[in-house]
């Protein structure tokens, strides 16, 4: 079957010819070279005439087919070409074509990062309302009637006797009333003060606050959150210092200082030289926030801990300004695509 | 609060370096904020000698100095109206760095070369006392460092002290923080008093009248002072501690309230004006003048101290004008009272003002031994340094006795808060280290707690006591599992975050507002509309909160505008907040907003074009898509900063939840907005409710499409959306797919009409269909367009 051999030989010649090819000339070339009335192909299929009846129909068979491949290819070859018109005008380092991205902001980016290691950790989100009544902002919280929060200097009053929240420890309030332990929450949210708007300090501000409430809960159970998410948050290598503190709801109450993100430790700007990070705020319930709540403080213990989300994000990106945050620039909203 | 570092190392005589007593305070609660050495300004700093002081010509102002330094003589400039011929000075030498970087370098001055710097106390960072150059006394050595004759070796630290602790506000009381971490015992400074056989009594008597404002009030007389400059070694205190020093009997009052943390006040005996002190409320509009020199109007707020006739001190607050100590006094009346916390906070509201002594009567002072140990003290001072004769006795009225408190505190309890096993003999040293009375009962202690701590009150502060000394450090780190292992994410969060995905994916920024917005926009954007006002803004501008989101978002342009950002995409998820309705309930409702303004991204193959209501809905249509809504209407509605021809509501299954079109030019100009703004404001309350995100498996189809192409021209008026339902509904469930590939309008078409091509795609699920089929829906199609909207078909 000599002639069956010589069309395979042609067809992978022709295969080999096109993948080699470049330019509609040479595609045309081979079209030419194997297809034409002159061709290599037609060639053989002219021979045919000589041959008995079932093998020229065999052999017409088998050179159709090649005929055909040799064809697909060679437009398909062809095609590849034509989209880019011609090599030698494309150029790939032409910036690619698309509706450009948008970005979400930085500040519900590193908020969605803290949430995601609460996540992790089992904690479950609550939320409450911005425009907080006294009793839950303070009262609940343990703090005294005269505690200087409570001034007109600190807090945002609203008419109608509602304060808008300074901190979403109210969630905690609300949410103890209507939940048995074991509870497990973070309350991730917008906060309010009265501050003159400056670099440094804003009338509003993003806060997570979380909390735990079961039998046995424990400050080393506190301080083991704490850790836990700090190594997830900051990278495993992080030191954590705990500065016994004071805030109404809490007792005992402490501050987290982590070792400085930029410096490790060493003493920079950024820290103050001090090595260390003020990051977070923390402590045992109160025994009188539980009871207000109606929970037995005596079976039931629990931790809190708050934390600021636009603190955390200027120390993590260097941020200078924390007007920058509600400005929402877009030139400094894309910088954190 | 500013404490010396020497003085609490001599009262607890410890050997801590500055930075280890910093590290030890801070880690149990007493945190040091800052450390600064007393004598970082005095650096070549030396004592000198002026040996000659002459005029410059043409100057009036300055004089020239020539001043012995021990190793060299120098001539310099001086300006100090007080300097004079044969005084030892401060003299900064060349490279010496002064308050305010102000370093002493070369300089001419009238052609004289001057090469150093008579100094005075400010530039030295001893006190703000500009007025003239520290003249030391005649027996400076010279040539010896400044710092050295002084003994201004010190550190100044600053304490941020919580509000909770009242005692650690003295140098007593932060060495007896550190006293306990090394277990040893506070050094109180031993009290010298010899009393002349006078009595008190026969000077003085007191009278409370409202005993519960002022529970104790305690009174020394002291005869026969002789007003002066307080001793170096007083003033260095006070200057490292950042108080001013005036003279001996202010000073000690100063210097005893600094070290025992108890406010004392002097009045002036012969000008106090009566021998009896009645401590009674003010009576509403009384006058009452301050030694500051300014008068009040008070009311039954204020808590005065009188005469019997008229007020000579603000309780607790301030003293008198009319009983200050002068040059001149003579005789000293010394107070020492103890005054209920909520009375002084009245007291000082209304005063205006606060003061060291306010702060820490209202923290809670100590009504027994502080009390009494800070009025022996500072007698025994005052006679030392002016000469005085205390008189015998305290003049004490003390009607209601302060008890200390007992708290029983289980060891049971204390092990399960912290989580730690202390011994027994752990705990009861920790509390005894910080002067509490323990008694073992067992498994419990009883713990007498002195009338200095009010802070400790319940057994959870005696806890705290333990855990902050044992120091959290000591506590290990539990890694439990409590409550639930995993976090079911609310819907309305699992929409917030997957919004944003889908919407900055769409080419939308997110932006991020607070929602307290200027009133006056706030009316402008949403007239004769309820506001949350704010009763004590922060600042004018900030004084109600949004009861929609394109009343924040207008700033948010502008600024962006202001920068030459003119192509913007915008979206934020947010809160708007409405005042209480007719049930009182307030309400808070979840929105979104999308802008967009200016044109679209420009690359190379594309032209840019101009953002417009399409953009929108488009976005909007990606976000039902992802959510599996069902489709949005959006009907003509008038809003109010709508253009009115482009101003549309926005409808979701028959409700409608916000709206969308073109904002008011009027509007946008008054926020410095010149270019078409485009804009879409919705609630997702009910798109949550209704969100569907996995929907069944469908088969993949197994039968070909038929697809049907048609163009039809109708009147411009007829909405494109009826024409698509209306198709949808004549081809029935056959029609898996309908869209619009064209539309035209222009030459080629008649004015007042529109050309629409529509492509249907028919496919039945079970069979292939045949062309006559296909034919007799797309039939019925064509015969329901002609009839419903009068529809002309175009032939292709
Ligand atoms: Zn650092």
């Amino acid at each position: 079957m000599s002639v069956l051999d010589d069309l395979k030989n042609l067809e992978s010649e022709a295969l080999e010819r096109i993948s080699n090819s470049g330019s509609l000339d040479a595609f045309n070339e081979v079209r030419v070279q194997f297809l034409g009335k002159k061709g290599s192909i037609t060639a053989v299929l002219k021979t045919l005439g000589k041959l008995p009846v079932d093998e020229r129909k065999l052999i017409g068979a088998s050179a159709n087919a090649v005929r055909t491949n040799i064809e697909e290819n060679i437009k398909s070859a062809q095609n590849k070409l034509s989209t880019c018109k011609t090599a030698s005008d494309f150029d790939p380092t032409l910036p690619g074509t698309a509706q450009p991205i948008g970005t979400i902001h930085i500040l519900n980016q590193v908020m969605n990062d803290i949430c995601r290691t609460f996540y992790g950790m089992g904690f479950e989100i609550a939320k409450g309302p911005d425009v907080e009544t006294d009793y839950y902002n303070f009262e609940a919280l343990n703090f005294p009637p005269d505690h200087p929060a409570r001034d007109m200097q600190d807090t945002l009053f609203v008419e109608n006797d509602r304060v808008l929240r300074t901190h979403t420890t109210p969630v905690q309030a609300r949410f103890l009333e209507t939940h048995k332990p074991p509870i497990k929450i973070i309350t991730p949210g917008k906060t309010f003060r009265n501050e003159a708007i400056s670099t440094r300090a804003h009338v509003a501000f993003h806060q997570v606050d979380g909390f735990l409430v079961d039998e046995g809960v424990s400050i080393a159970d506190l301080k083991g959150a704490i850790v836990a998410f700090c190594k997830a948050f900051f990278g495993e290598d992080v030191k954590l210092n705990f500065r016994p503190s004071f805030f109404p709801f809490t007792e005992p109450s402490a501050e987290v200082d982590v070792s400085c993100i930029l410096c490790k430790g060493k003493g920079c700007q950024l820290c103050k030289y001090t090595g260390w990070l003020e990051i977070l705020g923390c402590g045992m319930i109160d025994p009188n926030v539980l009871d207000n709540a109606g929970i037995d403080s005596e079976k039931y213990t629990g931790y809190a801990f708050g934390l600021g989300v636009e603190r955390i994000a200027m120390l993590k990106y260097k941020i200078n300004d924390i007007r920058l945050f509600f400005n929402n620039d877009i030139r400094f909203l894309r910088q954190f695509i | 609060m500013k404490i010396s570092y020497n003085w609490l190392i001599e009262l607890t005589g410890l050997d801590w370096s500055v930075e280890e007593l910093s590290n030890r305070l801070t880690n149990c609660g007493t945190a040091v904020e800052d450390s600064e050495a007393t004598d970082r300004y005095m650096d070549k700093v030396v004592v000198g000698e002026v040996l000659d002081l002459k005029p410059i010509e043409g100057a009036d102002k300055i004089r020239l100095a020539t001043v012995n330094i021990g190793s060299e003589t120098m001539d310099l400039i001086c300006g100090a109206p007080n300097a004079a011929k044969g005084q030892k000075v401060a003299v900064a030498q060349l490279g010496a760095n002064l308050v305010g970087d102000l370093k002493i370098k070369k300089v001419k001055i009238r052609g004289i070369e001057s090469c150093g710097m008579i100094c005075s106390e400010r530039e030295l960072g001893i006190s703000d006392d500009h007025s003239g150059i520290i003249v030391l006394p005649q027996d400076a050595p010279v040539g010896q460092l400044l710092a050295e004759y002084l003994d201004f070796k010190d550190t100044q630290l600053t304490f941020e002290l919580t509000p909770n602790r009242p005692d650690s506000m003295s140098a007593i009381g932060l060495a007896r923080d550190a006293a306990a971490l090394a277990s040893v015992k506070v050094k109180k400074p031993e009290i010298k008093l010899t009393e002349s056989p006078e009595n008190a009594s026969d000077y003085i008597s007191v009278k409370i009248d409202d005993p519960d404002a002022c529970p104790r009030y305690a009174a020394r007389i002291i005869k026969n002072v002789k007003i002066e400059p307080s001793p170096w070694w007083v003033k260095k205190k006070l200057i490292v501690c950042g108080i001013r020093p005036i003279n001996n009997i202010v000073d000690i009052t100063n210097y005893v309230l600094l070290e025992s943390g108890h406010p004392l006040h002097a009045f002036d005996y012969d000008r106090f004006g009566s021998k009896e002190v009645v401590v009674r409320r003010a009576k509403d509009k009384e006058k009452f003048s301050t030694l500051d020199g300014n008068e009040h109007t008070c009311n039954p707020d204020v808590l005065l101290i009188t005469n019997g006739k008229k007020g000579v001190a603000a309780g607790g607050v301030m003293g008198g004008l009319n009983s200050e100590v002068e040059n001149d006094t003579n005789n000293i009346l010394l107070e020492a009272a103890y005054f209920d916390p909520s009375i002084i906070r009245k007291s000082r509201k209304h005063l205006g003002f606060v003061t060291e002594s306010s702060t820490r009567f209202e923290k809670g002072a100590d009504p027994n031994d502080g009390l009494i140990y800070a009025l022996n003290r500072a007698a025994a001072l005052i006679a030392e340094l002016s000469g005085g004769k205390v008189l015998k006795g305290i003049v004490d009225c003390y009607p209601n006795k302060i008890e200390p408190k007992k708290i029983k505190l289980r060891f049971s309890r204390c092990h399960a808060l912290i989580g730690k096993e202390l011994s027994k003999k752990r705990i009861i040293q920790i509390l005894s280290d910080l002067e509490l009375a323990v008694e073992d009962k067992g498994d419990n202690l009883s713990v007498t707690v002195p009338t200095f701590r009010p802070d400790l009150e319940r057994e959870i502060d005696l806890i705290e006591e333990v855990a902050r000394m044992e120091g959290w450090g000591n506590i290990p780190d539990a890694i439990t599992n409590i409550g639930s292992l995993f976090t079911p994410l609310f819907d309305d969060d699992k929409f917030a975050e997957e919004s944003r995905i889908v919407l900055t994916s769409a080419g939308f920024d997110e932006m991020v507002c607070h929602g307290l917005v200027d009133s006056k926009l706030a009316e402008k954007v949403n007239p004769g509309s309820q506001f949350v006002k704010i009763v004590n803004p922060s600042s004018s501008d900030l004084n109600v909160m949004r009861n929609n989101l394109v009343m924040s978002a207008l700033p948010v342009i502008n600024h962006n505008m202001s920068h030459r950002n003119m192509d913007l995409m915008l979206f934020e998820l947010g809160k708007v907040y409405f005042p209480p309705d007719k049930n009182g309930e307030w309400i808070e409702d979840n929105r979104i907003i999308l802008v967009v303004t200016g044109n679209s991204h420009i690359n190379w193959r594309e032209k840019p074009r101009a953002f417009d209501f399409y953009d929108l809905t488009g976005a909007i249509n990606s976000l039902s898509k992802h959510f599996h809504l069902s489709e949005f209407e959006y009907c003509p509605g008038k809003i109010d900063y709508f253009e009115d021809k482009l101003s549309y509501e926005i409808k979701f299954n028959g409700t409608v939840i916000g709206c969308i079109g073109q904002v008011k030019a009027s509007l946008a100009k008054a926020s410095d907005i010149k270019q078409p703004l485009f804009l879409a404001e919705f609630s997702i309350k009910l798109l949550i409710e209704n969100s569907n995100r996995v929907g069944d498996f469908k088969p993949l189809p197994q039968f070909p499409a038929a697809p049907r192409d048609l163009a039809i021209v109708v009147d411009v008026s007829v909405p494109a959306g009826d024409l698509l339902a209306g198709v949808k509904k004549a081809a029935g469930d056959l029609a898996e797919k309908v869209e619009i590939f064209d539309l035209y309008t222009g030459k080629q078409i008649e004015k007042g009409k529109k050309s629409i091509a529509i492509s249907i795609s028919y496919r039945h699920p079970e069979r292939s269909l045949s062309g006559e089929e296909v034919d007799e829906r797309q039939g019925k199609v064509i015969r329901s367009l002609k009839e419903k909207y009068n529809a002309e078909i175009r032939d292709k």
